[in-house]
């Protein structure tokens, strides 16, 4: 295990992220893209599939996809991986609207959250000069992922014949375009505090409504991928809920990425970050919020 | 304590508790009255699965959701023990001694994986709670403050999270489960027997919530049951978030990172959870 205590070592860690995963989302994609073509050619005429050629056509997609991750340096048991690889067998060919409808919503929530990033970023208390570098380096690489689960979800969209989402979701557009209007009017310290609760409501949608879609999908990879986003998504929330309650608490030197930070913070700080025993889904977002008409 | 400090700690930990309890509020107000529910309707689909296979063919789903439980003809209620070496019991009650579980061999399906998540949970209390009574001892060094309230409320959320499994156990007819995993105990206890430090409790700590969040991401995708899949998908993501708060007092990036493990680079950021630390359901049953 390392430790990383101080920004150059954080933000080094980070770029080699960035580059580890950058490379397996573009071999993965090109791997995933192959597949669609096929599957979508092999959909067009079902009269020709039968039980043995779609197992070894299934075969030779777990190959192509177990090829792409390893080209990309990404390990086969990873989660992300076994779901890619359990498309090819179990879900390709599958009629399943409603996991479409699901899924593409879930890209639109992801789409959003990347744009809303990427304007938090613009603000000079949050990817500016003046802005804290953890708190910077977080939005970064929150950012990334969320990229990257947008891409997860379209590819799976495309895999069960459906239309990639690359829209936001529509219903919050327009609560985050009011939020941004309000924030750039407003004081750093009241702006990174409106930014933050901006960036927990939007975390928060993402992670319910992959809460609550888990048992709703009929497509097991489907359900595999959301399993593997909602968690990283509530660490998001977890991580903007110690944020936001020490900057409330006029502590903002407390976040830190330090060994020693545990024994500066208050004592509630220990539990602000998971407020609830089971994850709530009161905020999911419908299937057809953000699907593609 | 500088005055400063002192003057800070007040205020932060009156403003950080207000907002706890609110939170807390809204948990006890809505999710827990919901998560009941979800277990009351999972327990449901058990009985009617029950009685429709007396008297139809039962559907594949029904079938394998009821594998246990209707297959068994009742076995669940004879379940018996012989059980796994290492095991403690009566972790949610309080106790850490060493006794001999019921044994779980005839539970299968989305039960087994039950039983083994609420030993799992029952893992995690008894962790919790002995870090507590060492620190307490003083054998930890000075606690600070955060760290214990982590401590306690991460070990209420287990205890919570055991409840929900044991009450759907219990409901179906079968035991609850009060002993820790027995294929890990020995293992945590070995850890824990070489922890010297805080630093070295909160890295054992971290273990134990990544092997839950990731077991319960791959029961996600295993469970048969929609109800039984919601519960624990309610559950994976509060793991991560007490794994993501360990990795900041640790001074690391709070979120799931590459470690030996999962094969990633350590201490890398990832975007997407891994399932590399999931346990079977034959950590409990015994096959």
């Amino acid at each position: 295990m390392i430790n990383i205590h101080g920004e150059r070592e954080f933000d080094a860690l980070l770029e080699q992220s960035r580059d580890l995963h950058s490379a397996a989302m573009a071999t993965t994609k090109e791997a995933l893209d192959e597949l669609v073509e096929v599957g979508r050619d092999r959909r067009d005429r079902p009269d020709e599939i039968d039980a043995d050629a779609s197992l070894v056509f299934a075969e030779s997609s777990e190959h192509a996809v177990r090829r792409g991750l390893a080209a990309g340096g990404v390990v086969a048991s990873a989660a992300f991986g076994a779901a890619l690889l359990g498309l090819t067998k179990s879900a390709a060919f599958a009629s399943a609207p409603a996991d479409v409808q699901m899924l593409q919503t879930s890209a639109s929530i992801e789409n959003l959250a990347v744009s809303t990033y990427k304007t938090a970023l613009t603000l000079p208390y949050i990817g500016g000069r003046s802005a804290n570098p953890v708190i910077k380096a977080f939005a970064t690489t929150t950012m990334s992922q969320h990229s990257q689960h947008a891409q997860a979800f379209n590819a799976a969209v495309r895999n069960l014949g459906g239309k990639a989402q690359k829209r936001p979701d529509p219903k919050y557009v327009p609560v985050v375009q009011a939020a941004v209007a309000t924030i750039a009017k407003q004081s750093p310290s009241a702006g990174a505090l409106a930014a933050v609760g901006l960036a927990i409501t939007l975390e928060n949608v993402a992670a319910e409504t992959y809460v609550a879609n888990c048992p709703l999908y009929t497509d097991i990879n489907s359900r595999r991928i959301t399993a593997s986003i909602m968690g990283v998504e509530a660490q998001h929330v977890a991580t903007l809920l110690a944020v936001r309650a020490l900057l409330e608490a006029g502590a903002p030197e407390l976040i830190t990425l330090s060994p020693t930070i545990a024994a500066k913070l208050p004592a509630a700080a220990g539990a602000v970050g998971f407020p609830s025993a089971f994850y709530q889904s009161a905020m999911a977002s419908p299937a057809t919020e953000g699907a593609v008409s | 304590m500088s005055k400063h400090d002192q003057h800070l700690d007040h205020l932060s930990n009156a403003e950080l508790a207000a907002a706890s309890n609110d939170l807390d509020q809204l948990h006890r107000d809505e999710t827990f009255p919901a998560m009941q529910a979800a277990v009351g309707e999972w327990v449901e689909s058990f009985h009617e699965a029950a009685v429709g296979s007396s008297t139809r063919t039962s559907s594949r789903r029904t079938f394998l959701i009821g594998l246990g439980a209707v297959a068994g003809g009742g076995a669940l209620l004879a379940a018996c023990s012989s059980s796994p070496s290492g095991a403690k019991t009566g972790t949610g009650a309080g106790s850490t001694s060493t006794t001999t579980p019921s044994h779980p061999s005839h539970l299968t399906g989305d039960l087994a994986i039950a039983a083994m998540a609420a030993s799992l949970e029952n893992l995690g209390v008894f962790a919790y709670k002995a870090a507590l009574a060492a620190a307490g001892a003083g054998k930890l060094g000075k606690v600070p403050p955060a760290i214990a309230t982590f401590a306690q409320t991460a070990m209420a959320q287990h205890k919570d999270h055991s409840g929900a499994w044991n009450s759907i156990l219990t409901t179906a007819g079968a035991k609850a489960v009060t002993a820790t995993d027995p294929a890990l105990t020995p293992t945590v206890e070995q850890k824990f027997a070489q922890v010297k430090d805080l630093a070295g409790v909160a890295e054992l700590a971290l273990l134990i919530e990544n092997v839950a969040a990731q077991t319960y991401q791959n029961a996600v995708a295993v469970l048969q049951s929609p109800r039984a899949v919601g519960i624990a998908a309610t559950i994976q993501p509060v793991e991560m978030q007490h794994a993501a708060i360990l990795y900041y007092v640790l001074g690391r990036y709070p979120g799931i990172q590459g470690a030996a493990s999962n094969g990633f680079a350590l201490g890398t950021p990832l975007a997407f959870s891994p399932t590399t630390l999931a346990r079977p359901p034959s950590d409990y049953t015994g096959r």
